[in-house]
């Protein structure tokens, strides 16, 4: 008896404190479906006086939202994809080729680390000016912000793959090599299949970080309109005099629903496992 | 000719430990060489070119750059409305401030959840949700819940229906409040990060321990600090060192909430570099920023080794 009490005590704790920590949510989520009024809902309201899907339909039907979408589609499936393909191609380069000067590069890769990504945005917007024909370069466009994700990201996706890799059994890739293949047979059909998972993993947090990124892309992108993601979109929406809050709601949900099913399918399988693996024992 | 014979042979045999590390080298750069090109052109070369830049006057019309030596350091301290000091103070709250929140609800919710049977992937999604959603929306929905008059949801809890308040605060507008919100948002956007490390932390946990100690007649609390806390010393330091690291990046939550305002009072050091950078097109002093955080990011990295490896034993 006593035990079904502490039970019950035990769930409410966690129902209460689960339903306040997702208030934010639920408040976004009903205000979004709120009628537009020139005045706050005084007081404020958790669930919507009523259903209205005027916002969504809005957002929708303006461009700026579809446009940023598939800015946002196009430049997080490209960093994601060769954030991935250069990243287990060099992690392989260090876990499995004996290259001179392999050690010390290493050791700057790990130092490289310690350095907040951020700081070199400076440099960085710099450097993707000079590239390219036109006198801006690569500042305002995809590709350069593509670039960017994909470069500040090599040392750290490398140090997280090639932990993996170093732990996977050598035999069968001895067995390519004695049949006469050469490392790019390996890696492609040895190591590339067995270090899927870990690549998974990397995959999805590098889609949801750059989903979300706003500093860089506010900087690369911030000017040129027609090219900018979800994010700086969303921030781009609260207006200098009247704010509509219901717009703003409606946007970023609409924004996060990808992410959402992502993580629900993937959440077991490559998360939790992959912190479990990677982080936390490495 | 003896003499003749070796020089020539350790010529060759130079040449042959030349040769293999070329070749060597060859065979590894279609592997590392994309990754390392790009590291260098995105990650090393732009942190010490930082350097440089926080040392010169930048022009970005003529794209210029002139030697100034330390003078955008003695301009950012010497500046009358002290943002730099500020903005380090800042930095340090909210690290301060944040990270022992984080831990501790984190784990408790990883122990709650980790004990349950059934609707483990609900509550999971529930407070793993903040982590997926991107700063600029929960920086809008905290502005909005926020909100100086009766309009915003914290206000009005507050005053109108626990009656804890007499009058309705307006939180964004003075320092101390506007800094507790950018903490409480930052504290509840990472909460669902510290639980999912540490319910990874807890899969590590060996379950005939618990048996063991069950048998022995140790209870829940007993069982949580001999057995689960030793145990996840490793994860704890782990999420520390991030959240305290990440902590000198804190940006998009003053943007959204504060834009440094009151006069600088909640600005931060990432928040100023942006501001000194992209608004006044102060390149110099921006990468003086930079440099002043690099070098706090280092002292607090060994600090934190220091204090840690000796208190903590074996911390990998």
């Amino acid at each position: 008896m006593n035990r079904r009490a502490g039970r019950l005590v035990f769930m409410l704790t966690l129902i209460t404190s689960t339903f306040v920590f997702i208030v934010p949510f639920l408040f976004m989520v009903g205000n979004s479906f709120e009628e537009f009024s020139y005045v706050l809902p005084n007081p404020p309201r958790l669930l919507p006086s009523r259903v209205s899907f005027a916002a969504y339909s809005h957002v929708l039907s303006q461009s700026d939202l579809p446009r940023s979408a598939l800015n946002s589609v196009i430049i997080t499936s490209a960093a994601t994809l060769f954030t991935a393909l250069i990243a287990s191609l060099s992690a392989y380069g260090f876990a499995r080729i004996d290259f001179w000067g392999r050690e010390p590069l290493f050791r700057v890769y790990l130092a490289a680390l310690m350095i907040p990504g951020f700081l070199g945005i400076i440099p960085q917007f710099l450097v993707l000016q000079s590239m390219g024909a036109s006198s801006s370069g690569l500042i305002g466009t995809k590709a350069g912000l593509v670039l960017l994700y994909v470069g500040a990201g090599v040392c750290g996706n490398t140090f997280f793959l090639r932990g993996y890799m170093q732990a996977l059994p050598k035999e069968l890739e001895e067995a390519v090599l004695i049949d006469g293949g050469g490392h790019m047979t390996t890696f492609l059909r040895v190591m590339l299949p067995l270090a899927l998972p870990s690549i998974g993993t990397l995959a999805i947090f590098c889609l949801q970080g750059t989903w979300e990124e706003f500093f860089s892309a506010k900087v690369i992108l911030g000017g040129v309109q027609k090219n900018i993601t979800l994010p700086v979109m969303i921030q781009s929406l609260k207006g200098a005099h009247l704010t509509r809050w219901e717009w703003i709601f409606a946007a970023s949900i609409l924004a996060q629903i990808p992410m959402i099913i992502l993580f629900g399918f993937f959440q077991k399988r490559f998360v939790v496992a992959g912190i479990a693996e990677g982080a936390v024992k490495g | 000719m003896v003499a003749m014979d070796a020089r020539a042979a350790v010529k060759r045999a130079r040449l042959s430990i030349r040769r293999k590390r070329l070749r060597g080298l060859a065979i590894a750069a279609p592997f590392v060489l994309p990754g390392f090109a790009l590291a260098c052109v995105f990650t090393l070369y732009p942190t010490l070119f930082n350097i440089r830049v926080s040392l010169s006057s930048y022009h970005i019309v003529q794209r210029s750059m002139t030697w100034v030596g330390l003078e955008n350091f003695t301009e950012l301290f010497t500046d009358r409305g002290g943002r730099i000091s500020l903005a380090i103070r800042n930095n340090f709250l909210y690290a301060i401030v944040t990270t022992p929140f984080i831990l501790l609800f984190g784990l408790v919710f990883a122990v709650m959840i980790n004990s349950l049977k059934r609707f483990r992937v609900f509550f999971r999604t529930c407070f793993y949700l903040p982590v997926i959603t991107s700063w600029v929306i929960v920086g809008n929905v905290f502005a909005y819940m926020f909100n100086p008059g009766g309009a915003g949801l914290v206000n009005y809890a507050l005053v109108d229906i626990l009656g804890i308040m007499e009058d309705y605060v307006p939180w964004l507008q003075r320092t101390w409040t506007a800094n507790a919100v950018i903490w409480i948002l930052g504290i509840w956007k990472n909460i669902g990060w510290s639980m999912i490390v540490y319910l990874a932390g807890l899969q590590g946990v060996p379950a005939d321990l618990y048996e063991a100690s069950g048998i022995e007649g140790a209870g829940r609390a007993r069982q949580f600090i001999s057995i689960t806390a030793p145990m996840l010393k490793n994860t704890t330091f782990y999420v520390l060192v991030n959240m305290i690291i990440g902590s000198f990046g804190v940006f998009v939550q003053v943007l959204m909430l504060t834009g440094g305002n009151p006069r600088g009072t909640t600005s931060v050091l990432q928040y100023l570099l942006y501001d000194k950078s992209f608004n006044l097109f102060e390149f110099g002093q921006g990468a003086a920023i930079g440099v002043i955080t690099a070098i706090l990011v280092l002292i607090t990295t060994i600090v934190m080794n220091r204090v840690f490896r000796t208190e903590g034993g074996r911390v990998e």
